[in-house]
């Protein structure tokens, strides 16, 4: 398992510095008008969605069938893909959290960041970045190994899109219904996302381990 | 073959146009078996199957005795090399020697940097700037670096200039002087296999034609060179394979000196595995 997990790492670190660039772009672009949490928000899914970066080495690599000859089974395999998926959403809210903070600072010193920008306390804006993100990538791991990582590369901006035009769909029902969303069910529903998210990520890596059960290499 | 390290044993996988059919041999302790066959005869499609990356419709494969599905351990007496890497090209020795070093308990790091050492191979440098020739010696210096006991090659030396793979040759000819070791190596190049193996296993067509000692095949097999009237006079027994060519038959025999006992006016030559290989695919298979 701690191979798997250091391949992923040293595999994406080449990658790093293009990711860097990206997150401080996007500092620029999304801090006066987002507010540190969406900043932690843009940061933790971006930085989960290397995940299928990671996948795409493999693929190309033909790593798979050379790591299924170590002492590493399948489900071994599919461990170590949601580890290095926490790490790096983990990683992306840290750094969006740092970044964030400073950045807020420096436009704030300039008067460029609105005032009261979220209600949503930094830690917990933190914990459900971290919930969300990892809830995007899972659903796209499996679907990485079952279509291939071309292939899987389109249906993953699907999978990042369905769930959020779920969402609105259900706010505009019930909207209709004259079912307000007050600010403390939301709150609620934020407050749920960790917990929903380790049950998500659970029924994701059991499809993640019988599409791999099913793989020939 | 008594003290088998591999057993395979009826190995059979069916896909659309190509069946590999009851595929059987075993690896005896402290040798080499080579298996050969055309492109696409099977011989990859043996060893994935016998690795469990890909099922198997029929058969059974022990390692020791043991099923390699049940008992993951077994792995790390096994070290396997692939044609070509399997590691991303951004990487470079000393990372491939830290990931295979965090999956094996029995890495041995100080022999992995030997084999770097003695191979040539920058630790620090990243593999897409690597000949295929270091990329292939870098797999080998990973596969051996855990003590194996059995070392599975697939098409390992194959798009390797002879010097080269007359370096890896020596390797593994070192590697079973311990008599515990033993190699299973596919190739179709088969003076590499006529150098080093002990056994041969030829699969054409997804079937085993023959699992013989090289030394049998070596000493015992033979080509009659003959015209049409001799070719005539030929007992059937003794035929595996025939080919006409423009001015004469060639036949392939397994017992060559009764052949020359037998055939006066036939010119017998040994048989080199090309020979036997190109023969029993190119020519007619005796029944």
């Amino acid at each position: 398992m701690k191979s798997l997990i250091l391949k992923d790492l040293y595999n994406i670190i080449h990658n790093s510095k293009s990711m860097l660039f990206i997150l401080l772009f996007f500092a620029v672009v999304f801090l006066p008008s987002s507010g540190i949490q969406g900043y932690i928000y843009t940061c933790a899914i971006l930085c989960s969605m290397m995940i299928v970066t990671t996948l795409s080495f493999d693929e190309r690599s033909d790593w798979m069938s050379y790591a299924l000859v170590m002492p590493v089974s399948r489900r071994d395999l599919a461990a170590g893909k949601y580890i290095v998926l926490f790490l790096f959403s983990s990683i992306g809210v840290l750094f969006g959290l740092i970044v964030g903070i400073i950045g807020s600072f420096i436009h704030k010193s300039v008067g460029l960041l609105p005032e009261n920008l979220s209600e949503i306390p930094l830690p917990m804006a933190a914990l459900t970045a971290l919930a969300f993100s990892t809830v995007f990538g899972s659903i796209s791991i499996p679907l990485t190994l079952k279509f291939g990582a071309e292939k899987g590369r389109i249906l993953v901006f699907a999978s990042f899109f369905i769930p959020v035009a779920i969402c609105y769909i259900i706010y505009r029902l019930l909207a209709a219904l004259g079912i307000a969303i007050t600010g403390s069910s939301l709150a609620i529903l934020l407050y749920c996302s960790p917990a929903a998210a380790i049950v998500w990520n659970y029924f994701m890596f059991q499809i993640s381990c019988f599409i791999l059960s099913k793989k020939e290499f | 073959m008594t003290d088998a390290i591999l057993q395979i044993e009826n190995l059979t996988r069916q896909y659309p146009g190509f069946l590999l059919d009851h595929i059987s041999f075993s690896i005896p302790k402290g040798s080499i078996m080579g298996l050969i066959g055309e492109n696409g005869a099977g011989k990859s499609t043996t060893i994935k199957a016998a690795l469990n990356l890909i099922k198997r419709d029929e058969g059974k494969v022990t390692f020791w005795g043991q099923d390699l599905s049940l008992s993951e351990g077994l792995k790390e007496d096994i070290g396997v090399v692939f044609d070509g890497i399997n590691f991303y090209e951004t990487l470079t020795p000393a990372k491939v020697g830290n990931i295979s070093g965090a999956a094996y308990k029995q890495w041995d790091s100080s022999l992995y940097h030997n084999y770097l050492q003695r191979f040539q191979l920058p630790a620090d440098k990243e593999i897409k700037n690597f000949s295929k020739g270091m990329k292939t010696k870098l797999c080998i210096a990973a596969a051996l670096s855990h003590d194996p006991k059995l070392l599975i090659l697939d098409e390992a030396t194959s798009g390797l200039d002879p010097v080269i793979r007359d370096d890896i040759l020596d390797v593994f000819l070192e590697f079973v002087q311990d008599e515990n070791h033993s190699i299973l190596m596919s190739s179709h190049i088969s003076s590499d296999l006529e150098k080093i193996a002990d056994y041969i296993t030829f699969i054409h067509q997804g079937k085993v034609l023959f699992c013989k000692s090289k030394d049998e095949l070596r000493y015992r097999y033979g080509i009659i060179h003959c015209k049409t009237e001799v070719f005539h006079t030929i007992d059937p027994s003794e035929i595996l394979a025939f080919r006409k060519d423009d001015y004469q038959w060639n036949v392939l025999t397994s017992d060559k000196e009764r052949a020359r006992r037998k055939y006066k006016n036939a010119v017998i030559d040994d048989a080199s595995i090309d020979d036997i290989l190109l023969l029993y695919v190119k020519g007619v298979q005796q029944k």
